[in-house]
C-alpha cells in the first residue's frame, strides 16, 4: 500500500450521477491487480472527513492511468463529481486481496454478475481473461436503464454473452439479474466460476442461487470502511458460525461461504 | 527521530519525540509498516487488548459525523496471548516504542493482563482503558467513579512495574476528580481523552446508524473539548505528566495541546484518513523547534 498524489487527468459521464475518474498513477497502473481498490481523499476545507473506498476498474498501462466508476450517492461521491481534470487526489492503494483467475486455461467458461455500480471491477478483470483466452458471460442488473449506462464501456470486453436485466423492465429483460443467471444455471451454464459485485440483497440471494450447485465463486464484497487497511475494525462482515471477517484485509473479495447472509444489513 | 530538540520525560517514561498514536487507530502498529518507520514515532499505542480474544459489536460500526466519527466497534482484538507472541516480537524488531492498552470486564481481569505483561521485552509500558464507552460491562464503569478509578489503578500498580498510563474518561461526572484519583493510586502519566458519547440516527427511519445505538466521537469535532480539558487537569495537578489526545491532525494542534499542558500527545482518528501523519508530524515539530533553538519541553504549558 502506498499513499499516491494523483492527478485527474479525464472524467467521462455515463448517466446522471454515474461518472467515471481517470487518474495518472503509473505503478498503481503498473501493479494493480483486478478486484483491489483504493481509498480516495480529496484534499481542501469542505472535503468529508474519512477517504472513500472504490475499486480499481480499469487501468491504462501505457498511459499510467487508472480508472474509478463513480455512483454519486452522498457528500464524499459528490466531492468526486466536483473534481476537474488537473486537481489532485490521494490514492491509498491498492489495498485487499484481488479475484483468482490464475487457476483458468483457455476455453474455459465464466460467469460476471453485475448489479449496478458492482460493475466497477470488472473491465480489470475481463481484460485478465481476455487475455487468458476465458470465455466471459456478462449478467448485468440495475433498477432502470440508466444503471446499465456503463454497457458502452464494458461490451467491447466480454467474451461471451451479454445479459441484462432491470426491475422496471426499461432494459433487458424485466426481473432481477440473480433470477436470469439461475435460469441460465437450468440449462447447465457450464461454469468453472461465477465473479460478483452488487448490493447485500443480490449477494444473498446469489449465495441461495449457487448453493449445492458446486461451481466456485467470488463475492466483491462491501462494507463501511474507516481505513481500509486493517486497523479501524469498522468493515466487519459476520462469519457463519459466529464471529466477524475484516473485509478490507480478508477480503474484499470473498467466497460466499464465508459470510453469513442473514445476518448482513 | 532523535534529535535533542525533541525529546521529552512523561515521569518513568522517556520518548524520542512526543508524538505517539492512539489507541485502536494504529491497529497493532505493523500495518502502517509500508507508509512510515515506526520506529520514527514517539511511541504507539495498540488496540485495547483482554485477556482472550474478543469479538466486539455487529456492524454498522462507524459512522461519519460532521469532522469527526462514531464509532463502536466493542474493542475487537486478538487478545494478549496473540499480541505477545505474534505482534510484539515484530513491533520490537522494528524498533518501536510499544505501549500495550488493555481493558477489562473485572478488576482481575486487568491485573492478570498487567501481571501478564510485565518483563515483556520491547514493551515500554502499559496504558489502562477506563474510558470505553462502546461495551456493556466493564472500560468506562472504572472510569466514571473516582472510587472504581482509583481502586482498579491501586490494584493494578501492586500487579506491575511497568510505567502505568490510565486514560481518562472525557464523560466522567468530575475529570479533575477522576485525574486526582488515578494519579493517588499510582499512575504514572494520564492520557486525554478518550471518545465522547455520541448518537446518530437515520433521519427516515430513526434508526441509530451504528448497532450499538450510541458511539463514542472523536476526530478534530473534539479537539477544542480536548484541549480545555487537557488544560483543566493541568492546571488543577501540575505535577501530572498528561498525553493529549483528541483531534489531532497538524502541527498547529499538537502545539496547541503542549501549551495548555501535555508533555506529549497520541494521534488517533487522522491516522485512518492520512496513515502517514504521525511520522510528518515528528518531521514538522523537528522542524519547527530547530528553527526556533526551542526544545519540545519548553513548550509544555505556556497557556496561563
Ligand atoms: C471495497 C469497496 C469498493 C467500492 N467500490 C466502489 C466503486 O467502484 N464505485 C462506487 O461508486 N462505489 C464503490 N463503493 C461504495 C463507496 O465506497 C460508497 O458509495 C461511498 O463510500 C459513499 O460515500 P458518500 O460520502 O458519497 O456517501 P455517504 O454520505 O457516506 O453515504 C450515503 C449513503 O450510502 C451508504 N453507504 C456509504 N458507504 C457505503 C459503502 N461502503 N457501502 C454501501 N453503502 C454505503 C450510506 O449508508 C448512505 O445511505 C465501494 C465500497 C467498498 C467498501
Ligand atoms: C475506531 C476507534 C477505535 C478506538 N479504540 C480504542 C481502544 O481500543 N482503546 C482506547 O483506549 N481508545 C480507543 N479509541 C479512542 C482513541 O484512542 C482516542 O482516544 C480518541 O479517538 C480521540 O482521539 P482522536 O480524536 O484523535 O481520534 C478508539 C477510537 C476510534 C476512533
Ligand atoms: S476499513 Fe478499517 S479495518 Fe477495514
Amino acid at each position: 500500500m502506498r499513499d499516491i498524489k494523483a492527478r485527474v487527468t479525464s472524467r467521462t459521464d455515463h448517466a446522471p450521477g454515474l461518472f467515471s475518474l481517470h487518474c495518472s498513477a503509473p505503478d498503481l497502473a503498473a501493479g494493480v491487480r483486478a478486484g483491489q481498490f483504493a481509498m480516495i481523499g480529496v484534499e481542501g476545507r469542505s472535503r468529508p472527513f474519512l477517504r472513500r473506498a472504490f475499486s480499481v476498474a480499469d487501468v491504462d498501462r501505457h498511459a499510467g492511468t487508472v480508472e474509478f466508476l463513480v455512483k454519486v450517492v452522498g457528500v464524499g461521491t459528490a466531492c468526486l463529481s466536483a473534481l476537474v481534470p488537473g486537481e489532485e487526489v490521494a490514492l491509498l492503494a491498492p489495498l485487499g486481496n484481488a479475484f483468482t483467475a490464475s487457476d483458468l486455461a483457455r476455453g474455459d467458461r465464466v460467469a460476471i454478475v453485475a448489479g449496478g455500480v458492482g460493475v466497477a471491477p470488472f473491465p480489470l478483470l475481463l481484460r485478465e481473461l481476455g487475455s487468458r483466452g476465458v470465455v466471459a458471460d456478462l449478467f448485468f442488473g440495475g433498477r432502470s436503464a440508466p444503471d446499465l449506462a456503463y454497457r458502452a464501456k464494458i461490451s467491447p470486453l466480454v467474451t461471451g454473452a451479454e445479459k441484462d436485466a432491470t426491475d422496471d423492465g426499461t432494459a433487458g429483460e424485466p426481473g432481477r439479474v440473480t433470477d436470469l443467471l439461475a435460469r441460465t444455471l437450468g440449462g447447465g451454464g457450464g461454469y468453472r466460476r461465477v465473479y460478483a459485485c452488487g448490493p447485500t440483497p443480490m449477494f444473498r440471494s446469489l449465495a441461495r442461487v449457487l448453493d449445492g450447485k458446486g461451481i466456485a465463486a467470488e463475492f466483491s464484497t462491501e462494507a463501511p470502511m474507516g481505513c481500509g487497511f486493517g486497523v479501524c475494525l469498522a468493515c466487519v462482515l459476520p462469519k457463519p458460525g459466529g464471529g466477524f471477517l475484516v473485509s478490507c484485509q480478508e477480503g474484499p473479495i470473498l467466497a460466499p461461504s464465508a459470510v453469513d447472509w442473514s445476518r448482513c444489513r | 527521530m532523535t534529535s535533542s530538540y525533541l525529546s521529552v520525560a512523561l515521569g518513568p517514561v522517556r520518548l524520542a519525540n512526543p508524538i505517539a498514536t492512539a489507541s485502536g487507530t494504529f491497529g497493532y502498529g505493523l500495518e502502517f509498516a509500508d507508509v512510515l518507520d515506526l520506529s520514527s514515532i514517539g511511541a504507539l499505542f495498540t488496540k485495547g487488548l483482554s485477556l482472550q480474544p474478543h469479538e466486539g459489536n455487529a456492524p454498522p460500526r462507524i459512522c461519519e459525523t460532521p469532522s469527526g466519527m462514531l464509532n463502536a466497534i466493542g474493542l475487537q482484538n486478538v487478545g494478549i496471548e496473540t499480541f505477545l507472541r505474534e505482534k510484539l516480537p515484530l513491533l520490537a524488531a522494528a524498533g518501536a516504542t510499544v505501549f500495550a492498552n488493555i481493558w477489562g470486564d473485572e478488576e482481575e481481569e486487568y491485573v492478570e493482563i498487567a501481571r501478564a505483561l510485565s518483563g515483556a521485552p520491547g514493551l515500554a509500558g502499559i496504558e489502562l482503558n477506563i474510558s470505553c464507552p462502546n461495551v456493556r460491562k466493564g472500560g468506562m464503569l472504572f472510569g466514571n467513579s473516582p472510587e472504581a478509578t482509583a481502586s482498579l489503578v491501586g490494584k493494578v500498580r501492586k500487579a506491575t512495574d511497568a510505567p502505568l498510563v490510565v486514560k481518562l474518561s472525557p464523560n466522567a461526572p468530575d475529570l479533575v476528580e477522576s485525574a486526582r484519583a488515578a494519579r493517588g493510586a499510582g499512575a504514572d502519566v494520564l492520557s486525554l481523552v478518550n471518545t465522547f458519547v455520541g448518537m446518530a440516527v437515520d433521519p427516515e427511519t430513526g434508526a441509530p446508524r451504528i448497532s450499538f445505538g450510541t458511539g463514542g466521537l472523536s476526530g478534530p469535532a473534539i479537539r477544542p473539548l480536548a484541549v480545555r480539558m487537557v488544560h483543566q487537569v493541568h492546571r488543577a495537578l501540575p505535577d501530572a505528566p498528561l498525553w493529549g489526545i483528541g483531534g489531532i491532525e497538524t502541527l498547529s494542534d499538537v502545539l496547541e495541546f503542549m501549551a495548555v499542558g501535555a508533555s506529549a500527545v497520541q494521534v488517533g482518528t487522522a491516522n485512518f484518513r492520512d496513515p502517514g501523519v504521525s511520522a510528518r508530524l515528528v518531521r514538522e515539530l523537528d522542524a519547527w523547534c530547530a528553527e526556533r533553538s526551542i526544545a519540545a519541553r519548553d513548550l509544555i504549558g505556556r497557556t496561563p
